[in-house]
């Protein structure tokens, strides 16, 4: 695991601990909190989103994070639609510089005392599954190390939302958060020859690529790579198929 | 004007047009490695761009070999492009072979796949570097002064037109340019999973072929990836002319 995935992986497991009513697994709300511990922000949020416009709060840091996806929708407008509309980081350091972009939402969010919104994508290529976002009652952009960490949160939350399809994360004493540097080519490479063979989307065939290496406790970019050679094939409605040769 | 020198200034003239309407990220920087091959004395190219988590991640290589040592330097986290990023500087290695003590696994690797000399030039902007572009020779020595001088004029003349008419202003901007392009080389990746599957043909075929239809249409790169995991966009003619094209190159 790459150094700054493995600390961020370590305060959300940190956090998943401390949860006096879960079960010590990790959470998009040990996800959440942790993100509100450790980075220079005042709240933070994950929603489940498709294109088709459905929204779903996954989790929250606290009330005001949650209201302000709320207010986003409502209003049809603010950075965490626009992060998942376009695909890119929405990096919003001083919320009303950009009012003339999201008037509404600018102003709903001074009410709050909100003054610096950063919204992620949660996208992998074709696969869009929702939105992480950040917001904070100072102004300011977001510190070089505070950016990076939450990239790699952005990252982990993808990941918890793909595999909540699967059931992956249902398991107790796993942690399937793979560093997703290592073999990364392979595994979208995998996941598209995948699709095919389940005839599936993306999401679900990346979710099935991953349950099959968590549960065979193998690395995902190893089983991707299998998938790559044609060792390996997925087929529907059955366990995987070992090809020889 | 000579001919070498009429294709130089026409490069750079199409390097810094960045501001056109449907601006592809990743068609750009592989235009840039192709380039670099084709003006300079080197063989491939390859080119890592920064993810901002702290790690590195290929974007575009001139051949399947370039991207096969780019990722082994990437995994094992040695090697001169990797040195390169970190310091900013240019690294120029006349002689894989010489380096086997600082860097065993990549001199091992370089040399088993072919490549003698490495010359990686930084992306930087200001104090920034967002990538590095890679050269790499077959045969050992380092390339000469006038190439070393015109390769490091090309990624400035291509980081700048990349980042800073755009971005000059914000580091916000740049993190939603990066992000987006790294983005799209992940839709391009699955795009290529996708066909792979679909027509039997390797990753590199089916880029290619993505390729090879996006410019024909005039298209960008993610949008033709896009249209073919969607299916709706048929690439079968394009696929077959990249698999015959390879036949033809193997037996030549």
């Amino acid at each position: 695991m790459g150094e700054r995935t493995a600390r961020v992986f370590s305060w959300v497991a940190a956090a998943a601990a401390d949860d006096g009513e879960g079960d010590g697994r990790i959470s998009p709300a040990a996800l959440c909190r942790a993100a509100r511990t450790r980075l220079d922000v005042d709240g933070v949020s994950m929603t489940a989103m498709t294109g088709h416009g459905m929204h779903t709060p996954v989790a929250a840091s606290g009330e005001l994070a949650a209201e302000l996806e709320e207010l986003q929708v409502t209003l049809g407008e603010g950075p965490g639609l626009a992060a998942f509309t376009f695909g890119s980081p929405m990096l919003v350091p001083d919320l009303a510089a950009s009012a003339a972009r999201w008037p509404g939402f600018a102003a709903a969010a001074r009410e709050r005392d909100v003054a610096a919104v950063f919204a992620f994508p949660l996208h992998t290529g074709t696969i869009q599954l929702g939105v992480f976002e950040l917001h904070r009652v100072a102004t300011g952009p977001l510190a070089t190390g505070d950016l990076a960490n939450a990239l790699v949160f952005a990252d982990l939350a993808l990941q918890l939302l793909l595999d909540s399809s699967s059931g992956v994360g249902r398991q107790p004493d796993r942690h399937p958060i793979d560093d997703t540097s290592r073999g990364r080519d392979a595994v979208h490479q995998a996941t598209g020859m995948i699709a095919v063979q389940l005839e599936v989307g993306m999401a679900e065939a990346l979710a099935r690529l991953r349950a099959h290496a968590f549960t065979g406790d193998t690395p995902l970019s190893e089983v991707a790579a299998d998938v790559v050679a044609r060792r390996l094939r997925f087929r529907p409605e059955a366990e995987p198929d070992e090809t020889p040769g | 004007m000579a001919m070498r020198e009429q294709r130089v200034a026409d490069t750079f003239v199409e390097l810094a047009d960045t501001l056109v309407a449907g601006f592809d990220t990743v068609e750009f920087l592989h235009t840039l490695t192709e380039r670099c091959v084709e003006l300079l004395d080197a063989d491939t190219a390859g080119l890592l761009l920064a993810d901002e988590r702290g790690s590195l991640r290929l974007v575009a290589a001139s051949t399947g070999q370039t991207q096969l040592l780019e990722l082994f330097q990437l995994q094992e986290e040695e090697g001169p492009c990797l040195e390169c990023y970190h310091s900013g500087q240019v690294v120029t290695l006349p002689d894989v072979s010489e380096v086997a003590g600082r860097w065993p696994r990549f001199s091992a690797m370089a040399t088993e796949l072919g490549f003698a000399g490495v010359h990686a030039i930084p992306m930087q902007l200001r104090t920034q570097v967002i990538g590095t572009l890679n050269l790499f020779r077959t045969h050992p020595n380092g390339l000469d002064e006038t190439d070393a001088r015109l390769g490091k004029a090309l990624v400035d003349v291509a980081t700048i037109g990349l980042l800073s008419e755009r971005a000059v202003r914000h580091q916000e901007m740049v993190t939603e340019q990066l992000q987006t392009a790294l983005n799209s080389r992940v839709t391009i990746e699955q795009a290529k999973g996708v066909l792979a599957e679909r027509y039997s043909v390797t990753p590199d075929q089916a880029f290619t072929a993505m390729r090879r239809h996006a410019r024909s249409r005039n298209q960008r790169l993610a949008e033709v990836a896009g249209e073919i995991i969607a299916g709706t966009l048929d690439v079968t003619d394009a696929v077959a002319d990249a698999r015959d094209r390879d036949r033809d190159h193997s037996r030549s």
